[in-house]
């Protein structure tokens, strides 16, 4: 009996099957399945660009309509990747441009984006709809122009945090009358003013705009009149909030801020006057997601800002908000899922004038019932506050918590912060990610190994005692699937020991360790499905074995090594001749 | 642990292999980065703590505009004597200008210290600026200055 199913009939249940990770499971049953599932499959995420070629990828989904790719290692957005690594788009877009050009979406995480990949999007893909680049950067306002003056059914065109090079504001005028799809336009990065009138044409003939996130250079007085414009808007990223307006202009600010019964979201607010907090009273009971990480907002006037935002569900603020600040959130804004605590102190300084420590954060995890995931910045912790708020908040999903002060111990016992973290991993059942920081022992990674078991992404700084710590953590975190490590005394053994491990992983990102040339050597030898890439200023071949290497990336890969490798980065496919590894591992 | 390696951190004189004690954190980070960066935006060689570029730009002035408006922020800096690796912090808020910060670094190092090119008989003050390059101290308006300073060292009198 053929028990195989139509493929209509298999297409038509395909297309209910909406997650790539269901999607993926389907194409492992059997070849027909497989067939299915890569013909119908339109949105495909490739999470590190140099895992897979271009052309594997237009083969396999020939009918891909939205591309996510991401280039860099994570580090890359703290200044430890150099610049010239690789993560180009280029590749990708020349490929999809012969092999997909139906492709309408395109979204690029820490690549290098060039005008000439720009141009190639504008020109090649017809109905293009999408691009948002995140942490990317090699272009400059000119590729803006020609994507906007081309993709005539653009929808969204987001640009997060990206380092563009800014020739000006002119860009936003490409954008022809004729453009009325937009639905979302994110420019914050930009320096350069645009010309208001434009910006305001664009606005008006826009009536499904939802989300629109302004740069700095966009007064407080343009802002009034875009919101009569967009009243519609759900999320608003304001430019900067500190002109000095009249009393008229104020009022009729504070009337259009109330129009605005949409609005879900809001950030910007560049060196906000306290004067002026009080005209975001009216749409804060709407917010769910706030984001003042650029706002020069401080107590008391954040304070009035946040008891009226009961339903907020992500709060991105400074430690200017101090524990006094956070306990009001705990009151207020019980919906809380995300919270994110930046240092006002950038240098890493000792700043005892900011009075947050880890009691504010301890507030959190007892008032906010569904907080499962936080990023806090501290100068320094303690056990007892870890261990409290595990017990508060079980259903933690990502904890990263940064203490500033490298090796700093626990500041009330001077023990190391082991059993802290210990509390976190046993109790938080489902962490999946998890940053750690802090004067640390093997204890920590023991404990860490042991309990977290669904930890998909680890990172770690200024740690350690030994490469136990290493090995602990390889060989007990079974979900592990990015680790990444900084200036901890970690080395060969526990690496060479745990090869294997290593293609279960995405990738693994080692610097300023005691990696060795010889175990960067022997692993390129034992497994030939990873890249190991050596990232090193100073020469390689005349390195002893024995001498620790810079940085290590290695990740695993079906597209063998990668072409485009710059001077610094090595992999054992530059000099094969170098030969077997003299290291002896114990 | 290998020492020959000149680039590694470990190699420093203040951090031995086992813990250091807290008092010794003041472990020179900008190590861990050795490579020029070619990207004119990334100008800063600090990698510590981890935040991105642009919110790293945002807070550096953020102080200064707080200052401006009358908040009361303290600057703390780091302070070191050449060949000496703990260093001391210092609240720059607290100085008025070039004068009086030389006078209280002249009394917390118990030498008399001052701006201007390095010779042979006398302690001079020099200062790390945002984009990690090692300058004279007094070059600039001391507002200036206050933006840009990121820590200071004390350099000592040159031998032959």
């Amino acid at each position: 009996m053929d028990l195989r199913l139509p493929s209509k009939v298999l297409e038509h249940i395909l297309s209910f099957v909406d997650s790539n990770e269901d999607r993926n499971s389907v194409s492992l049953v059997c070849k027909s399945w497989f067939e299915t599932e890569r013909r119908t499959r339109k949105r495909v995420i490739v999470r590190n660009c140099y895992a897979v070629t271009p052309e594997a990828v237009a083969r396999r989904f020939p009918e891909m309509r939205s591309l996510t790719l991401k280039g860099k290692p994570h580090f890359a957005d703290y200044n430890l990747v150099p610049d010239g690594w690789g993560g180009y788009a280029w590749p990708w877009i020349e490929a999809m441009a012969e092999k997909c050009p139906s492709l309408e979406e395109l979204r690029l995480k820490r690549m290098v984006v060039t005008d000439e990949c720009l141009e190639k999007i504008a020109a090649s893909f017809k109905d293009f709809k999408v691009l948002v680049l995140t942490s990317c950067e090699g272009f400059s306002t000119d590729g803006l122009a020609a994507i906007a003056v081309a993709c005539s059914n653009l929808r969204e065109l987001e640009l997060r945090e990206c380092i563009v090079e800014d020739l000006g504001g002119d860009w936003l005028s490409y954008f022809p009358e004729t453009l009325t799809s937009l639905v979302s336009l994110d420019f914050s990065c930009l320096d350069s003013e645009v010309k208001l009138s434009d910006l305001e044409r664009l606005v008006s003939r826009s009536p499904n705009l939802k989300s629109l996130k302004l740069n700095r250079a966009v007064s407080l007085d343009a802002l009034g009149s875009l919101l009569r414009l967009a009243p519609q808007l759900v999320e608003l990223g304001t430019g900067s909030f500190s002109d000095k307006l009249d009393q008229e202009a104020v009022s009729k600010l504070s009337q259009a801020f109330s129009e605005m019964k949409e609005l879900k979201s809001l950030s910007g607010l560049w060196d906000v006057l306290p004067e002026y907090i009080p005209l975001l009273y009216s749409v804060c009971p709407g917010l769910t997601s706030l984001n003042l990480s650029y706002a020069t907002v401080q107590m008391p006037d954040l304070l009035e800002l946040l008891t009226r935002c009961s339903n907020l569900q992500k709060l991105w603020v400074m430690d200017l908000i101090e524990d006094k600040g956070l306990e009001v959130v705990a009151s207020s804004c019980k919906e809380l899922r995300e919270l994110r605590v930046f240092p006002s102190g950038a240098e890493g300084l000792n700043d005892t004038n900011v009075a947050m420590t880890e009691q504010g954060l301890v507030s959190v995890s007892e008032g906010c019932p569904n907080l499962e995931s936080v990023l806090y910045f501290c100068v320094q912790f303690t056990n007892a506050a870890m261990v409290t708020i595990a017990r508060n908040r079980p259903n933690l999903k990502c904890f990263r918590l940064c203490v500033m002060e490298p090796f700093a111990p626990d500041h009330k016992t001077q023990k190391p912060l082991d059993e802290g973290f210990k509390a976190i991993v046993e109790r938080c059942k489902d962490l999946q990610r998890l940053s750690v920081s802090g004067l640390l022992t093997d204890k920590a990674f023991e404990y860490i190994g042991t309990h977290g078991k669904k930890l998909r992404m680890l990172s770690i700084a200024f740690a350690g005692d030994s490469d136990l710590m290493l090995h602990h953590l390889l060989s007990g975190c079974e979900s592990l699937n990015k680790l990444e490590i900084r200036d901890c005394p970690f080395g060969d053994t526990a690496l060479v020991a745990n090869a294997a491990k290593l293609e279960t992983m995405r990738s693994l990102w080692m610097s300023s360790c005691c990696v060795s040339f010889g175990a960067c050597k022997l692993l390129s030898q034992k497994m030939p499905k990873l890249n190991v890439e050596v990232i090193d200023e100073h020469p390689l071949e005349t390195r002893p074995d024995s001498s620790p290497v810079e940085r290590i990336y290695i990740y695993r890969t079906l597209a063998g090594p990668r072409l485009d490798m710059p001077e610094f980065v090595w992999t054992i496919q530059k000099n094969p001749e170098i030969g077997v590894s003299h290291l002896a591992i114990k | 642990m290998e020492n020959s390696n000149s680039y590694s951190p470990y190699s420093s004189s203040s951090v031995d292999s086992t813990k250091p004690s807290p008092s010794e954190s003041s472990v020179n980070l900008s190590l861990s980065l050795t490579f020029p960066s070619t990207s004119s935006q990334r100008e800063t060689s600090q990698d510590w703590p981890p935040i991105k570029p642009r919110l790293r730009d945002t807070l550096k002035s953020l102080r200064l505009r707080l200052r401006q408006r009358g908040y009361n922020t303290a600057l703390f800096v780091k302070v070191y004597m050449e060949g000496v690796p703990i260093g001391r912090k210092l609240d720059l808020s607290t100085f008025s200008g070039y004068k009086s910060l030389l006078e209280n670094l002249s009394h917390m190092f118990d030498t008399s210290v001052i701006c201007g090119t390095r010779d042979r008989k006398h302690h001079v003050l020099t200062y790390q600026d945002k984009d990690g390059d090692w300058m004279m101290v007094g070059d600039i308006p001391w507002d200036m200055f206050l933006e840009t300073v990121r820590r200071l060292k004390i350099t000592r009198p040159e031998r032959c």
